[in-house]
């Protein structure tokens, strides 16, 4: 049974940000301007980003209530009523609360009854996850359709407060991504017929390597990897926040391996059959700044599995790396503003640099035979 | 509409074996993430005495590999006297660089006749050994295999190792300059190595050649860091 996506939908809160009102909403750290803001903004070419939190760091909407807005949307894009969503897949680096289940909170919010549900947790691969979860759903006869939401509201731990809570001086790895991800939720709409021009899933392949590399991304462990091996270890939660433990890192140096896998699973996806790399008309890559680069890159064009620049296409620059979300956000921006043509396929890839998780997905542009 | 701009491979059966080195040296990246060894030095958690056991059993293998470079140039017969020459151009620029590492040994606190006197771990009498049988056979172009790993190594220790090294040992260049030197000079190795392998990757059968010969020298150099923490 093949597997389409009829609808998709995004929520972005608030006005767009610009690089030079980003600290007028998170804060400055210890009252005084970042010094490498700057440098990382250059880096990610990043111009502009939604924030669901406002100046004086009130939540102007929350997680859930994002993931329902982009869900709403989808929904009325599309073919089919609310009442007859059969299952709910939904994704979130982290939830307005702890426990239970984002997808619950979700599906409350969006007042869905009865459906399947299936939240996945993760960092930027967890819409992957539950897109995949719900794909394979609909594709084994389960369900006739499944709506997939993933949605984050990062903004909440790049708070100049939640830096000063941590100590003095704020390290590069914590201060890295408060200049890379924002806010925004995006939904997709499955289906087990197609629906006019819509995109057929030919396959969603995953490779996780958390067995041979560190830790690069986290929230929940200390800076100094000695004592508290995670934040739930300290006696209080006051404590970890104290000791720097509840900020989210990035593990810059590690980063460049990201690069090599995305490369080496493309390669094994060319080995497999998957990819031809010439039939490639569309590639949207969740990448989270200009960090494809040099020698390998360059490899890969000697390599003869190169797919051109002109048929990369990202919304990163104006609608900000809003994690898992960030897909869905590109997908929708491209449903809704690209030219496109039955037959056209599309590669789309997801790396997460948690514990490298790659995610890839080809969908072929489809017309509903009338 | 496959780039060949630029492109120092110029056939298809060329950037198909490229293709297929490159995902073994991936994953030989992997096989290294997981050695025990190479974890510590990643997670910064090396002490001199780990990076003087590390010189210790690489230098075994290294003082070896002018040998393998040069029986494999005695190997190609006429009709790849070209491919010779870059061989032998090879060994001339390498064959003496574990003298830098003998240096680098005594400079991180070793005795010279500590290292000097070493002996072969497991894995690297299994690659030295595979090595030499390879470079024995008539017209060994999938020696280029191993020229990709071994290029590919000395290029992750400058880039990589080598900061790595000083950051966790406190160093100031001055013990890491074997590492250090296999960065020198990158691009025009690796141009070279695209070069040969435009040369001599022909067909199905050479690509399967060289790309055996890269995965087994991979695993067996593996083995071999696996090794520095059993004797």
């Amino acid at each position: 049974m093949s597997v389409y996506i009829t609808s998709t939908g995004h929520h972005l809160p608030g006005e767009p940000v610009d690089n030079a009102r980003i600290e007028d909403v998170l804060g400055r750290v210890h009252g005084r301007p970042s010094r490498l803001k700057r440098r990382i903004l250059k880096s990610n070419g990043i111009r502009q980003r939604h924030y669901a939190i406002d100046a004086d760091h009130n939540t102007t909407i929350g997680n859930g209530a994002m993931a329902a807005r982009a869900g709403e949307d989808c929904l009325a894009q599309g073919y089919l009523a609310k009442g007859r969503i059969a299952m709910l897949s939904v994704a979130t680096s982290q939830g307005d609360l702890v426990l239970p289940g984002f997808g619950s909170m979700v599906q409350a919010e969006l007042g869905l009854p009865d459906v399947e549900l299936n939240t996945s947790h993760g960092i930027c691969s967890s819409s992957m996850m539950a897109l995949k979860a719900a794909y394979t759903g609909v594709k084994a006869g389960e369900h006739g359709n499944a709506l997939v939401i993933a949605s984050e509201l990062a903004s909440r731990l790049f708070k100049a407060s939640r830096f000063e809570a941590a100590g003095a001086e704020v390290d590069f790895d914590a201060e890295f991504l408060r200049w890379m991800l924002s806010d925004g939720a995006g939904a997709l709409l499955l289906e087990d017929r197609p629906r006019a021009l819509c995109f057929r899933i030919d396959w969603i392949r995953g490779m996780s390597h958390a067995d041979a590399f560190p830790v690069c991304m986290s929230v929940g462990r200390p800076a100094d990897a000695e004592g508290h091996a995670s934040w739930q270890d300290y006696p209080t939660y006051a404590e970890a926040e104290a000791a720097g433990a509840l900020l989210i890192r990035q593990d810059v140096r590690l980063l460049d391996n990201l690069v090599k896998l995305g490369v080496d699973g493309l390669l094994r996806l060319i080995d497999e059959g998957r990819v031809a790399v010439d039939e490639v008309d569309h590639l949207l890559c969740h990448y989270s700044s200009h960090y494809f680069r040099g020698r390998i890159f360059d490899m890969l064009s000697q390599a003869g599995a190169a797919i051109p620049e002109e048929k990369w296409y990202t919304n990163l620059y104006t609608r900000g790396n809003t994690g898992c979300a960030s897909l869905f956000i590109m997908l929708d921006e491209f449903r809704r503003t690209q030219r496109y043509a039955e037959g056209d396929t599309l590669l789309c890839f997801v790396p997460e640099s948690g514990r490298f998780n790659n995610v890839y997905m080809h969908l072929t542009v489809v017309k509903e035979s009338t | 509409m496959n780039s060949v701009m630029n492109s120092k491979i110029t056939t298809r059966a060329g950037q198909d074996c490229l293709q297929g080195l490159m995902r073994i040296w991936f994953d030989f990246e992997r096989q290294l993430g997981r050695v025990p060894v190479i974890q510590r030095l990643e997670r910064g958690r090396f002490p001199l005495e780990d990076y003087r056991r590390l010189l210790l059993h690489l230098r075994q293998q290294v003082v070896e590999g002018a040998r393998w470079i040069t029986r494999g140039a005695s190997s190609f017969d006429r009709d790849f006297a070209d491919v010779r020459s870059m061989v032998i151009e090879h060994a001339r620029e390498e064959h003496r660089d574990y003298e830098l590492l003998e240096a680098d040994y005594v400079a991180a606190g070793g005795e010279r006749r500590t290292i000097v006197e070493g002996e072969r771990n497991a894995g690297s009498e299994a690659l030295h050994a595979f090595m030499m049988y390879r470079a024995s056979q008539p017209n060994p172009v999938d020696l280029i295999g191993a020229m990709w790993i071994i290029e590919g190594l000395g290029q992750k220790m400058a880039a990589d190792w080598a900061r790595r090294v000083e950051a966790a040992t406190g160093g100031d260049g001055g013990h890491t300059r074997f590492m250090r030197y296999h960065g020198e000079n990158d691009d025009a190795h690796l141009d070279k190595l695209y070069a040969l392998l435009d040369r001599v990757c022909r067909d199905a059968a050479d690509r399967r050649a060289i790309l055996r010969t890269a995965r087994v020298v991979a695993r067996l150099y593996a083995l071999q860091l696996e090794e520095v923490d059993h004797d």
